[in-house]
């Protein structure tokens, strides 16, 4: 299996800016209701399961010919047994500002905020083969230790690294697999070799 | 031929053996979208202005907007191969080129990759492409002539090293072969030179390498070309990472010339560049610093106080104006920042006279001090007489009779006018400029029919070479144009006269 890397959202800056406003408003409500890992963790399940499972209730979130009282309606009937109350509620206030469209980039903000406020950092792990959970647990702790942060590790498998891995936290990578380093060595002795050609052309030919 | 494996194999296994793997660590951003030579990036949260990233094509770019949530990058290569979604790393470094004697003889792009088929450039040095131009107390005045070995230009706007002189003509008025003359006449003068193609038709660059390899000049000449198939970005690049490698042999206390042919294209690259960045348009939808553009890269031309090695880097750009427009904004801006232009004319190019410069607006403001005093003595007043005589000219046209005072003007001028003609590609040294403009200007030629002063001037500097040496080798030693060195010359001609047919 390849997977591809691919990059999560295309950038929509008016998404992203809307999404933290949102996201920071639900996390100190949640918080002084103490209750932030319970909603946050709703918020994903939410988008994650209900929204990408459903595309007819996609569309009704993001339709604007769907009244306000209508989505409230919806939302009630389906998530308030399920969710925490002050999740709901943010939900109704969304729907009642017609901002529902947005409710992805207000989960991807509110995990980041969430992490950020909880100490957390993820790194995404690239490797060759599947970790097993010595080998995680030995690559959490020594994040760990260096970055002084909880690491939460994201897996992807991608055999084209032969072997190694490729570690990123945030915009750094951290990159030791082996196609890497044959990449490397392959410049290093092209460049290499094309001195040493020139330098010493004679010794080359055989007269 | 054969190859010998086992050498091969042995150096590779050298390599293979230094070669230690490090954890290679770097900064990454994902590119958004990409077309016309730009890409949108997000990430790339640490990088600088003005660093390079690669794609992963192999592809090298330039941060050049950084925003709240993405990176503008210009690439400066294939950008077709680049997809949505690729990985773009930060290289860490601002962009360099090779530099050195490993470049002089090339023909390069303008990151230093070559274009001439002759291998890989090794360069033990690089420099960046951008730095900021040395200061007031690091320079000196200039006073070192930089000689063109063009009569008209070395007679009336002088030009020394370290200077500034733009070349601003319409299309097809010689501008080039201004510039490619002066590169020619530096054969031997130990002076590097360094042509900067933007924007020209790669048959032209084609042209013009081979007239340069065909006079020697190839020998001290590096050519930097981004020809007009080339992305935005690269042409835009071009004449900095062509004035970084000048540097490198101005900052060695050398001396260096650059031609920039041409910077309205540059100019054009760069507005395309901003509009697609989105910034804000200004006149002729350039943007607002296409001034500093310029100027940056200008200031950039230098004569380094003795401290420093006293190296130079003198610098011809050259301006295309559109129907004679020099008032456009790209001309005045390029006017402004450069010391001195010489202006060349369609109707005086079309009427023979070339090279076409118009004696009357081209000026020199600092090359006067660099002229050596045999020849600001022999062509003194020859900038102002000869626009005069332009003046005057038009008047003369309206058939009306003249007084002999007059008419005599016009004739020395008729003759000058054909005296300061010269074909291509023969660059004419200082002693044999003096002796030509002597003859001219202290009338020798107020007898020779005015067709013939070509054929005179070319049969008395034979003669003067074959017969009277002791005269050029007086005039090269002394540079000064004492009452030795004047009856010597005269003599010459006089005795060139007295066998003269014509």
């Amino acid at each position: 299996m390849t997977e591809a890397v691919k990059h999560e959202t295309v950038l929509d800056t008016g998404a992203e800016k809307l999404g933290k406003t949102y996201a920071a408003a639900l996390i100190s409500a949640a918080q002084s209701a103490g209750v932030a890992d319970e909603v946050v963790a709703q918020l994903g399940t939410l988008v994650d399961t209900y929204l990408a499972g459903s595309d007819a209730l996609q569309a009704a979130f993001a339709s604007p010919r769907i009244s306000g009282d209508e989505k409230v309606r919806v939302i009630d009937k389906l998530f308030a047994s399920e969710f925490h109350p002050v999740l709901v509620k943010f939900l109704k206030v969304m729907a009642g500002r017609d901002r529902l469209a947005y409710v992805a980039s207000v989960r991807s903000a509110a995990d980041e905020l969430h992490d950020d406020m909880m100490g957390r950092v993820v790194a995404s792990i690239r490797t060759a083969v599947a970790l097993d959970d010595g080998l995680r647990g030995q690559i959490q702790s020594k994040l760990s230790e260096t970055l002084q942060r909880d690491v939460r590790l994201r897996e992807t498998i991608d055999p084209d690294l032969i072997g190694g891995m490729v570690i990123r936290i945030g915009d750094r990578v951290y990159d030791s697999s082996i196609r890497n380093r044959l990449d490397q060595m392959s410049k290093r002795v092209q460049s290499g070799f094309a001195q040493k050609l020139l330098e010493k052309f004679e010794t080359f030919t055989q007269n | 031929m054969k190859f010998s494996s086992d050498e091969i194999a042995s150096v590779l296994q050298a390599e293979i053996e230094q070669f230690d793997s490090k954890i290679d660590v770097r900064e990454v951003g994902t590119v958004l979208e990409v077309g016309d030579g730009i890409a949108r990036v997000y990430g790339l949260s640490g990088v600088m202005a003005g660093e390079m990233v690669e794609f992963p094509n192999g592809a090298i770019g330039l941060a050049f907007n950084l925003e709240e949530n993405s990176v503008g990058v210009i690439i400066l290569g294939d950008y077709l191969s680049i997809q949505e979604g690729d990985e773009v790393k930060a290289l860490g470094t601002l962009l360099s080129v090779p530099c050195g004697d490993a470049v002089v003889g090339r023909v390069l792009d303008p990151l230093g990759n070559p274009l001439d088929g002759k291998g890989p450039v090794q360069a033990e040095t690089t420099r960046p492409v951008e730095i900021i131009a040395a200061g007031v107390a690091e320079r000196q005045p200039v006073t070192e002539p930089m000689q063109t070995g063009i009569k008209a230009v070395d007679a009336m706007t002088p030009i020394g090293r370290g200077q500034r002189e733009l070349i601003i003509g319409d299309r097809k008025t010689g501008k080039t072969a201004v510039a490619i003359d002066a590169i020619i006449n530096q054969k031997g003068k130990d002076v590097k030179c360094f042509y900067v193609a933007v924007g020209q038709k790669d048959s032209s660059v084609a042209g013009i390498i081979n007239a340069l390899e065909k006079n020697g000049a190839m020998d001290y000449t590096t050519v930097i070309v981004a020809g007009a198939s080339a992305p935005a970005p690269l042409q835009y690049v071009a004449p900095y990472a062509g004035t970084a490698m000048a540097e490198h042999f101005m900052f060695g206390g050398g001396h260096a010339l650059i031609v920039y042919d041409d910077l309205s294209k540059q100019a054009t690259a760069y507005r395309q560049m901003s509009l697609l960045m989105r910034r804000p348009p200004g006149r002729e939808a350039y943007p607002g610093d296409v001034f500093y553009c310029h100027s940056r890269l200008l200031e950039r031309s230098a004569k380094l106080s003795d401290e420093l090695g006293g190296g130079s880097l003198t610098s011809l750009p050259i301006i295309e104006t559109l129907e004679g427009e020099v008032s456009a904004y790209i001309p005045t801006n390029v006017i402004s920042i450069t010391d001195g232009q010489i202006y060349l004319q369609p109707d005086l190019f079309f009427a023979g006279q070339r090279p076409a410069m118009n004696a009357g607006i081209s000026v020199s403001r600092v090359g006067g001090a660099a002229q050596v005093k045999a020849m600001k003595k022999v062509a003194g007043g020859l900038r102002l007489d000869l626009a005069a005589f332009r003046a005057l000219e038009a008047f003369a046209q309206l058939g009306t009779d003249l007084d002999p005072e007059t008419q005599k003007q016009l004739d020395r001028g008729y003759r000058m006018v054909e005296l300061l003609k010269q074909p291509q590609y023969q660059p004419m040294s200082v002693a044999e400029q003096v002796i030509s403009l002597y003859a001219g200007t202290r009338g020798f030629l107020d007898d020779v029919d005015v067709k013939k002063v070509p054929e005179f001037e070319k049969e008395l500097l034979q003669f003067v070479k074959d017969k009277h040496p002791e005269t050029l080798k007086l005039l090269e030693d002394k540079l000064d144009l004492s009452d030795e060195v004047s009856e010597s010359i005269e003599s010459a001609i006089n005795s060139f006269k007295s066998g003269w047919r014509g």
